[in-house]
């Protein structure tokens, strides 16, 4: 079967000010696919994870949805999945759940949410009491109220346990069995090689490498994603993160 | 079809919203406290004996003075408005009001006070002039009855203010902002959302107020309860549209904080919510008309005190729409989630 690109870059740029955050990046998103977006902080991930999601707007270049203009109800058809989001005090998931479908057309129902997140042992409890797992799964709960084709999801994984972290990685493998593409954000070199089909390196706001993990791995001749960071930057990237 | 879409959203938000204050007990429960203990602390300190001191409003010049105004215990209050002076003369604010004109000193009691008729033969024991009286009627208020506005006044004022510029800026310092900007809802939905809910709130919240205090101290309240409440409404929206556009595009919560203080003391000091500006210097006046608390407070005194009616506070409720139109307009030009 041909493969769609869903989401084209086209020399896509951004500067703040003088910085140049961003510097000239092309690449296709390809359809049922998960895109890999790696680099420590400050590589350019989040900026051009925001100008994809179209919450900021490119200085230069150009993005595509399916070969065309991005369409004006672009939102209806994404999920964003924020690394850090804050919710309103006091609501509980299923204050949540009801807000963000309103938003909507034609959201999913919500009891499909809740048994898909496994919402219900702390449905009307306050947000604030969740632990980081609960509130990563009522997050990406909120991202897929609408049932969007394309869903970002920002380090989904930053900062929980072991566990809540698998869980987190059948959720999108599940996201990824049921068809939709996927954009993932992460400086966990492992996970990236478990979830990712495709995937860019970026440092200081260009792509030094672009490819599958497998044939990323084959070509630098390395076993690990995290050795071929350390081979292309001199540092480990997690150390990077860590430090940053 | 847009427009259904649109208001199901800025329901979905007003609700939202609503259920976040409802919820939060303490800010709740403090918004319906806070001005009922001042009303009960000011009720008790002025539910005394009067303080012995004579009030005299003198509208002529420092030569013409009045050797009456020298006497101890007399309290002079000077201004140039005759006609607002003589209203204060009829709830009893003033014990007298004197003016000189053509070498005769002209004065006015009110024929219902006690304090007046002894202020006018004190007057004719000192001057030595020609007198010429007049006299006005109308039952006293008391110190209570003239600060209930200010009271509620304030409580709008803060609940107004910090309700939506304080807590639009939390939302956009936590990210909320950003994680609503991924979503079909719109600036203006949102901001609609926030206004009204705020609106709803502070309506409430005084209501309760209003009523609760008037039951237990039976202020003085002649007017149209439905003039209020209009006045009310108008009042809130310009506070809440102020708040919206201090918090179009603040990042901090601390200078937030400081643009909202820097907002609302002017008003606290001016807007005559403890004391009359009676006497004070022309141009303070004049600083005082260009905030909005002082155009709500004067109206709800219209009404609450003399029976005013729409026509009467039309000008106040004028300035305050014109404050409406202009702090929309600047959030809603300006927002940035």
């Amino acid at each position: 079967m041909a493969e769609t690109a869903v989401l084209t870059l086209d020399h896509v740029s951004k500067h703040y000010d003088d910085v140049l955050a961003v510097n000239a990046l092309s690449f296709e998103i390809i359809e049922g696919q998960c895109f890999g977006l790696l680099g420590p902080n400050g590589a350019g991930k989040t900026t051009t994870l925001e100008m994809i999601e179209g919450m900021t707007p490119p200085t230069s270049g150009e993005i595509r949805y399916r070969g065309g203009p991005v369409p004006a109800n672009y939102q209806d058809r994404i999920g964003i999945q924020f690394q850090a989001t804050a919710l309103q005090d006091f609501l509980t998931p299923y204050d949540n759940l009801k807000l963000f479908s309103a938003f909507y057309d034609r959201p999913l129902p919500m009891q499909t949410l809740i048994d898909a997140f496994q919402l219900q042992e702390f449905l009307h409890r306050d947000t604030r009491r969740l632990s980081g797992g609960q509130r990563q799964r009522l997050l990406l709960a909120l991202a897929l109220v609408h049932d969007p084709e394309i869903v970002f999801l920002d380090e989904p994984t930053t900062g929980l346990d072991p566990r809540s972290r698998r869980d987190v990685w059948e959720v999108v493998r599940r996201l990824k069995a049921e068809g939709r593409t996927l954009v993932l954000t992460t400086h966990y070199m492992e996970e990236a090689e478990v979830l990712c089909d495709d995937l860019i390196i970026l440092s200081h706001g260009s792509i030094i490498r672009h490819g599958s993990p497998k044939a990323l791995l084959a070509e630098a001749g390395v076993d690990t994603l995290d050795e071929l960071f350390l081979s292309l930057t001199g540092e480990r990237l997690d150390a990077a993160e860590a430090t940053a | 079809m847009m427009v259904a879409r649109s208001v199901k959203r800025i329901w979905a938000v007003f609700k939202a919203r609503n259920l976040e204050y409802l919820r939060d007990r303490a800010s709740f429960g403090w918004n319906l406290i806070f001005p009922v203990l001042i009303v009960l602390a000011l009720a008790v300190v002025f539910s005394g004996p009067p303080q012995g001191i004579f009030s005299i409003t003198y509208l002529g010049t420092e030569e013409a003075r009045p050797a009456l105004l020298a006497f101890p215990g007399i309290e002079t209050v000077e201004t140039t408005d005759e006609s607002r002076a003589l209203d204060r003369l009829a709830r009893q604010q003033t014990d007298m009001v004197i003016t000189v004109t053509d070498g005769a000193v002209r004065y006015w009691v009110n024929g219902y006070s006690a304090a007046g008729a002894l202020t006018e033969q004190l007057l004719k024991f000192s001057e030595s002039r020609p007198l010429i009286s007049g006299r006005t009627e109308g039952d006293g208020i008391r110190y209570i009855d003239w600060v209930i506005p200010g009271i509620l006044g304030m409580n709008m004022m803060y609940s107004a203010l910090w309700g939506v510029g304080y807590v639009v800026v939390r939302y956009r310092q936590a990210g909320y902002l950003k994680r609503l900007k991924a979503t079909p809802l719109t600036k203006f939905e949102f901001l609609s959302a926030q206004v009204m809910s705020r609106v709803m709130v502070t309506l409430s919240a005084s209501t309760i107020v209003f009523v609760g205090t008037n039951l237990l101290l039976e202020y003085k309240m002649v007017g149209s309860v439905w003039l209020l409440l209009l006045i009310a409404l108008i009042g809130a929206l310009s506070m809440i549209t102020m708040g919206l556009a201090i918090a179009s595009r603040t990042e901090s919560k601390e200078f937030a904080d400081g643009l909202l203080n820097a907002l609302t003391f002017p008003m606290l000091l001016l807007s005559e919510v403890w004391f009359s500006l009676e006497g004070s210097p022309e141009w303070v006046q004049w600083i005082a008309m260009t905030l909005p608390l002082t155009h709500m407070l004067d109206a709800a005194r219209a009404v609450m005190l003399d029976d005013a009616g729409l026509w009467e506070i039309a000008p106040h409720l004028g300035v305050l729409l014109i404050f409406c139109g202009v702090g929309m307009a600047i959030s809603t030009r300006l927002f940035k989630w």
